[in-house]
């Protein structure tokens, strides 16, 4: 899947994994625009809301859009490069495709409900909350952009420039490349899914219902990202791809975990930050953060690691409903059905199709 | 229909100690809400793989295609329905 051969010709007729062309379908069948989800009463939600909710609402926003500006185009700087099968790469690209609908969404909704967007967009970057995190989730990106760089130029090997060591071996690449896919996922299926835990929250009380709905579009996005992310480091960890890559998920799986419990800590000192000023109903820094070592827990054991904290109940069970596709609406015209298939033709025909069909 | 099911008639599902009549819902998973058993889900169409249970005895019939990694006794019933009289089991948590 990576550091193979060159992708060469765009082919699909031939695929090693299957699971990232089922991925792209289905990614390509979701496709919506932020216009579509009216949003006029949330402007009158937020207009009545008190300072500290608003402060929650606004900050979680903030987060939110720093993650999916991360999202957007990392995958395709990082992983473009290096990326071997041609299913793979179209994944990457649709994948970050979606994010950037994700991104112009945070503009719709903040241009909806404030005066002038530019005061929150200019807090991303001056925030030390959420400058602090954008550190981390951008940590590991970086650095293996910077080696697939130094490689580009100079080829495998140790190579010093201006007196700093690059290391560009094969192994250390693998390395960077599994543990960056780690951050990914930490990033797209714990961190992202606190942010929705807030969002969702607020609309649970009948308010920013607007909002809501756009994050839901969102949240069913990133599952199917997560799932893609999953497939990738349980396809790498097997070894069924690159027997090189087993060995480095095992030399890797201590540093990996230690991400997952850094971006727990991370998400619950969040937690203490958004609700320092109140709580509101539903939710408080004390369940957000039970939420965090739960969905952590979930996580790790789906990509095969041990889970870090005790075993608990999900203590935000009303979440579900939010992050269910809706396939079970079995009358669209009475409402917005967000599972509505674009384009979706069952071209499939078993041999006995016509065995009851008379002339 | 395979001569197997008309010879079994309604799949029966057994989780733990409860035992019921498939009612012909869409999905193993909405059997399950029917009865109000606890079941996990999220996606509710075979891609997050929060629903995956344990099949302990019986067939299922796949409605749609899951993007999950399953091992060999694992199910989504999200995506499922029985074929024949099922035992599954749901994981804790």
């Amino acid at each position: 899947m990576f550091f193979g051969q060159n992708v060469n010709v765009a082919r699909y007729d031939k695929q090693k994994y299957p699971i990232f062309e089922k991925l792209i379908e289905k990614q390509l069948s979701f496709f919506w625009r932020p216009e579509e989800v009216d949003l006029s009463t949330d402007r009158k939600d937020f207009i009545n809301m008190p300072e500290h909710e608003k402060h929650i609402f606004l900050s979680n926003l903030k987060y939110q859009t720093l993650l999916d500006s991360v999202q957007g185009r990392s995958p395709n700087v990082a992983f473009l490069p290096i990326v071997s099968i041609p299913e793979l790469e179209t994944w990457l690209e649709t994948w970050a495709f979606s994010e950037t609908v994700h991104s112009r969404s945070y503009t719709h909704i903040i241009r909806n409900i404030v005066n002038d967007p530019s005061v929150i967009f200019d807090e991303i970057v001056t925030n030390p909350e959420i400058t602090k995190r954008a550190e981390s989730v951008t940590k590991l990106y970086d650095e293996l952009i910077h080696l697939i760089s130094v490689q580009n130029v100079h080829g495998f090997g140790v190579h010093t420039i201006n007196d700093q060591e690059f290391d560009c071996t094969l192994w250390n690449l693998k390395c960077k490349v599994y543990l960056t896919m780690v951050s990914v996922n930490v990033l797209e299926a714990i961190r992202f899914y606190v942010s929705f835990a807030c969002s969702f929250a607020f609309a649970e009380r009948a308010i920013m219902e607007g909002n809501a709905k756009i994050i839901k579009l969102i949240a069913r996005d990133e599952a199917l990202h997560l799932t893609g992310t999953q497939s990738i480091l349980n396809i790498l960890a097997s070894g069924s791809d690159d027997a090189e890559f087993k060995k480095v998920a095992i030399a890797c799986r201590e540093e990996a975990i230690a991400l997952f419990a850094e971006a727990a800590e991370q998400e619950k000192e969040w937690a203490v930050y958004l609700f320092k000023n109140g709580s509101m109903i539903g939710l408080n820094a004390q369940i957000l953060s039970d939420y965090v070592e739960y969905i952590t827990n979930v996580r790790l054991k789906s990509v095969g690691f041990d889970e870090i904290f005790p075993a608990r109940q999900n203590p935000l069970p009303w979440m579900n409903a939010w992050l269910s596709s809706d396939n079970v609406q079995v009358a669209p015209q009475e409402s917005e059905i967000s599972s509505y298939l674009v384009g979706q033709i069952d071209s499939s025909l078993e041999d006995g199709d016509f065995d009851d069909f008379d002339f | 229909m395979s001569d197997k099911k008309i010879s079994m008639g309604i799949p029966r599902i057994k989780v733990g100690n409860q035992t019921f009549y498939y009612q012909y819902e869409p999905s193993l998973l909405d059997s399950l809400e029917a009865q109000e058993i606890q079941a996990p889900y999220n996606c509710r169409s075979g891609y997050c793989g929060c629903c995956k249970v344990r099949l302990l005895e019986g067939e299922v019939t796949y409605t749609d295609e899951g993007m999950v990694d399953l091992k060999e006794d694992e199910i989504l019933t999200c995506i499922c329905v029985p074929e024949t009289h099922i035992e599954i089991e749901i994981p804790d948590d």
